[in-house]
């Protein structure tokens, strides 16, 4: 993997990584990306794929509101709230 | 050299559903107390699971049966990430392997005539949370009242190619959507929004020009001035070498009437769309397909014909098929008193004339239609007056419940069988008391007799047949 | 007194859940997981939670922030100590990839692992949503039995939850077959103690009447290939929420809000997850999702149904539950990555959905709905 391919995911996760860090993940994927490549020795030419290992189908629920949360209790453990609002600087647009 | 401008739309519509689509919270946000409306699914927080809406299927179904689409009979909820403050979960379920609905059809009309736009296809999806920017200096406030409410996005194809056709289309949708009672569309309101993907090429060109989407624009007339914008931009550029043009998002500011390219992060990222492991796939049998297959309603085009072919004029016929809600009070009040004709005239007259005093669009009539006609059949059988039965219409948008009879009679607004003896009492009370008119009158002023008309039926608080009054006064007069 | 405890990826009200992260320590959740609900109707006292490995994507429990357990120089899974020590009758757990198998195996303790949607996974940390399922650890069979009775049941609040109907048929399909089938590919790696479990619980299965015959089902072999991607990708998304705004860990270092998301998932996350997240997010990306992630799916069922064509004859495929009963400080330490090794061994269960047994320091995988007798076989063991 290229270090420029992980910097755009790093981006992309909202994480950074250490130099140290950059070179394990380097190899760790490295390690994944043969594991990955044992699979191509799986036929899967007319294969279905397999979301849901259950066959369940059409799970659905009625039209109903209702609202047992309070905003108060959800916004206990906010680390920045206003006026009833998370808070965040500012985004531009 | 002259140009053609390419416009694909991707329009967002809110479905009017009681709910959001995966948990139960209220979906009607529009004007609630920031975050009233959440659970801890609408801000992130783990361990609820999705279990979706049905009337979101049924929703979903039936605006694809609407723009003449294609149903997938099944259809499946994949998850779309990205990280924006609005997007509790930092990702969105949508539909991107098998939406509800493809391949359809909108057609429209314009001053370059008749035009079929291909809609490519119909999502379900979940809306994001609301950003407010100016509460305080620096900080964005968030709200999560509207994460979660169920869209459907309608993807067109890129078959437009005026300002004028893109009004044509999306009024077409509104329309159509509000038919179909799936959506309010209420672009104020923010229940139908709208970007717009646009290129410019030379015309005949059949090589696309670079492509940019436009959005934040709140109302079809800033939609118009937006695409005249970008159309001018891409020409000037193209001609002039003003700019290069970029593939790119851009912001429609209205007030500057300016497009903006928007922070180049949010556009590039990479969704990474995948199957939702959570929703279980959702199959459309036979009778559930039916079901909604029956609700469709006739198109305005049908019921504009049915009603000309009544007797209705064009001009009623068009008015009255530009919304279902007046459509259903003109059906369902013309069976209750058999005279479509003089349905028309009340709908066109008063209901609109009350609908306007009190600033209601046609989508908010609720009137008790059937008892609407049934008003209409008391006051043609002379038994309640014009000018009362004007009050009892008026007291029933107020009151569904009102039943016009009992209503009338309860306020002393029904004529019964009226005797003629009190009514000849009344007259003849008139009549004595004004004897300069009866003089009038016999000397021919035939505006005398209507001023004592006049006289005898405010005395009888208008509980009187015109007709049998007309004819007591003049046997009195006459002798 | 049926005290148990929990794995600390089940949400309570009146304890935090942290899922082994600092990014959720001391989060309190405002409801409660149901299969917690359904234990305490059920007369089961919660005496407290166990750590886990952060997000419980570690196979062997080590990236716990809160700090891993070791029994010496051994690392142990903290809710088969807690049962081991008789600290509790059962541990309820959160099998993600495999790991209170791997802990029950150590300790030589009983553990189910149900049919996918058999236990509601109602208010449970988010990993791995496809093939994650409540489990159990126990002294026994028949205290494994009991809690996961208690526990079972259709749930209207998960999608993915088993209509009462689907599961009463699906028992009914369950023959008893009195035959078990080692996989001698799952074998590879192993070390001698693990196979000595695996001949141990042979003759005793040979003793009791069953046969136990040897096959070679190579397709399996590919399942924690397989099941990496998958996990990781559903485990990228899935802590993605976790990004400083709405509750839990946020940064003091910030002037914008990438600097908010990035600093407090940097500062929060550890080392092993976010390796996790990047490679889960890499499989989904436009340029990798049809090679690699869409390829985990086909070949999920092509594993499934390989498996679904051995148990048509069998009552379980017996195979190890890890390549070492037990692992060293060193061993843990000197490898970053070894449980996506690890899981070469609990995913073909994890990533099929079916039912798994831990007794005797092995691995019985079965039939959908034949969790009964999985245990009616560790009975034996």
């Amino acid at each position: 993997m290229e270090r420029d391919v992980l910097r755009r995911l790093c981006l992309l996760n909202q994480l950074s990584l250490t130099e140290t860090q950059k070179d394990d993940v380097i190899n760790f994927f490295a390690e994944r990306d043969a594991d990955t490549a044992t699979l191509e020795a799986i036929d899967t030419e007319n294969v279905e794929r397999m979301v849901h290992v259950m066959p369940v189908l059409t799970v659905v629920r009625e039209d109903k509101a209702s609202q047992p949360f309070s905003r108060e209790d959800l916004q206990a453990g906010a680390p920045e709230t206003d006026e009833g609002y998370w808070c965040v600087p500012r985004v531009l647009e | 050299m002259k140009y053609e401008t390419v416009i694909g739309l991707e329009v967002h519509v809110e479905l009017a559903t009681e709910s959001k689509i995966f948990c139960s919270c209220s979906a009607h946000s529009f004007g609630a107390d920031p975050n009233s409306h959440v659970c801890p699914a609408c801000c992130g927080m783990p361990g609820m699971l999705p279990v979706v809406n049905r009337r979101v299927v049924d929703f979903g179904m039936k605006a694809g049966m609407m723009l003449n689409c294609d149903i997938n009979r099944v259809t499946t909820f994949d998850k779309k990430s990205y990280y924006y403050p609005d997007l509790p979960g930092a990702y969105q379920t949508t539909q991107w392997f098998a939406p509800v609905a493809v391949n359809g059809r909108v057609d429209i009309e314009t001053s370059a005539g008749k035009k079929s736009v291909r809609i490519k296809q119909i999502h379900m999806e979940e809306d994001a949370g609301k950003l407010v920017h100016d509460i305080s200096e620096g900080t964005t406030h968030v709200d999560f009242n509207r994460t979660s409410v169920p869209l459907i996005e309608i993807v067109s194809q890129p078959d437009l190619s005026s300002a004028e056709e893109v009004e044509a289309y999306l009024v077409r949708l509104r329309t159509l959507l509000r038919y179909a009672k799936v959506a309010e569309c209420e672009m104020a309101h923010g229940t139908m929004r709208c970007d717009v993907n646009l290129s410019v090429r030379p015309e005949g060109s059949d090589v696309l020009g670079v492509r940019t989407e436009m959005k934040n624009m709140n109302s079809i007339e800033a939609i118009k001035r937006a695409i005249e914008y970008e159309t001018a931009r891409h020409i000037n550029a193209i001609e002039n070498g003003t700019e290069v043009l970029v593939q790119e998002t851009r912001r429609w500011d209205d007030a500057k009437g300016k497009s903006y390219a928007m922070r180049s992060k949010e556009t590039a990222g990479d969704y990474r769309y995948f199957p939702d492991p959570n929703v279980m796939p959702v199959v459309i049998d036979d009778v559930w397909y039916e079901t909604i297959k029956n609700s469709v309603p006739e198109f305005p085009e049908v019921k504009r014909e049915k009603y000309i072919a009544l007797g209705l004029t064009e001009y009623d016929a068009e008015r009255i098929s530009e919304s279902i809600m007046l459509c259903e009070c003109f059906e369902e009040a013309s069976e209750a008193c058999g005279n479509p004709k003089e349905v028309v005239n009340w709908i066109t007259s008063d209901v609109m004339r009350i609908l306007n005093a009190k600033q209601m669009t046609y989508e908010m009539l609720n009137l008790d239609n059937k008892a609407f006609g049934k008003l209409i059949s008391l006051t043609l059988d002379g038994k309640i007056s014009r000018a009362n039965s004007k009050k009892i219409l008026s007291a029933m948008f107020d009151d569904r419940a009102i039943e016009p009879e009992a209503y009338a009679e309860a306020n002393n607004m029904l004529i019964g069988e009226q005797n003629d003896d009190l009514i000849l009492g009344i007259v003849k009370k008139v009549v004595e008391s004004d004897p300069k008119s009866v003089n009038d009158f016999k000397n021919g002023k035939e505006k005398a007799l209507m001023a004592l008309f006049g006289k005898c039926m405010k005395e009888l608080k208008g509980n009187c047949d015109p007709q049998q009054l007309k004819v007591i006064l003049l046997e009195c007069i006459n002798g | 007194m049926n005290k148990i405890v929990i794995d600390d990826m089940f949400l309570t009200t009146d304890m935090p859940t942290t899922a082994g992260s600092k990014m959720l320590e001391g989060y309190t959740s405002l409801f409660e997981a149901e299969v917690l609900t359904r234990l305490k109707a059920a007369d089961y006292v919660i005496a407290g939670k166990t750590k886990v490995g952060e997000f419980g994507a570690d196979l062997l429990g080590e990236t716990c922030y809160f700090g891993a357990e070791y029994e010496g120089e051994t690392l142990q899974y903290p809710a088969a100590a807690a049962v081991k020590s008789g600290d509790a009758k059962a541990a309820v757990v959160m099998d993600v990839n495999g790991a209170p198998r791997r802990g029950a195996a150590q300790n030589g303790l009983v553990s189910l692992k149900p049919t996918y949607g058999r236990v509601s996974r109602y208010g449970t940390i988010p990993v791995a949503c496809s093939g994650e399922t409540v489990g159990v650890i126990a002294n026994n069979a028949a205290d494994c039995r009991d809690v996961f009775t208690a526990m079972a049941g259709y749930d209207s609040k998960d999608g993915t939850s088993l209509p009462e109907s689907m599961t009463e048929q699906g028992k009914a399909a369950v023959t008893k077959k009195n035959k078990v089938v080692v996989l001698s590919s799952m074998l590879k790696g192993t070390d001698e103690a693990v196979q000595g479990r695996i001949a141990a619980v042979t003759d005793q299965f040979t003793k009791n009447g069953i046969e136990v015959v040897v096959a070679d089902a190579d397709v399996v072999a590919y399942a924690g290939a397989a099941w990496n991607i998958l996990m990781s990708a559903e485990l990228c998304n899935n802590v993605s929420r976790y990004d400083g705004v709405k509750y839990g860990y946020r940064t003091k270092n910030y002037t914008n809000i990438d600097e908010l998301y990035t600093n407090s998932r940097t500062e929060a996350f550890g080392e092993f997850l976010k390796s996790a997240i990047l490679f889960g997010s890499e499989t989904l990306s436009t340029e990798n999702y049809k090679k690699v992630y869409d390829k985990a799916l086909r070949v999920r069922r092509v594993i499934r149904d390989n498996m679904a064509a051995l148990l048509a004859d069998c009552d379980a495929l017996l195979m190890p539950a890890a390549s070492a009963l037990a692992y060293s400080r060193t061993l843990v330490e000197g490898d970053k990555y070894l449980p996506y090794k690890e899981n070469f061994f609990t995913a073909p269960a994890s990533i099929t959905g079916l039912p798994a047994v831990i007794a005797g320091g092995v691995q019985l995988v079965g039939n959908a709905f034949s969790e009964d007798l999985l245990l009616d076989l560790a009975e034996l063991v």
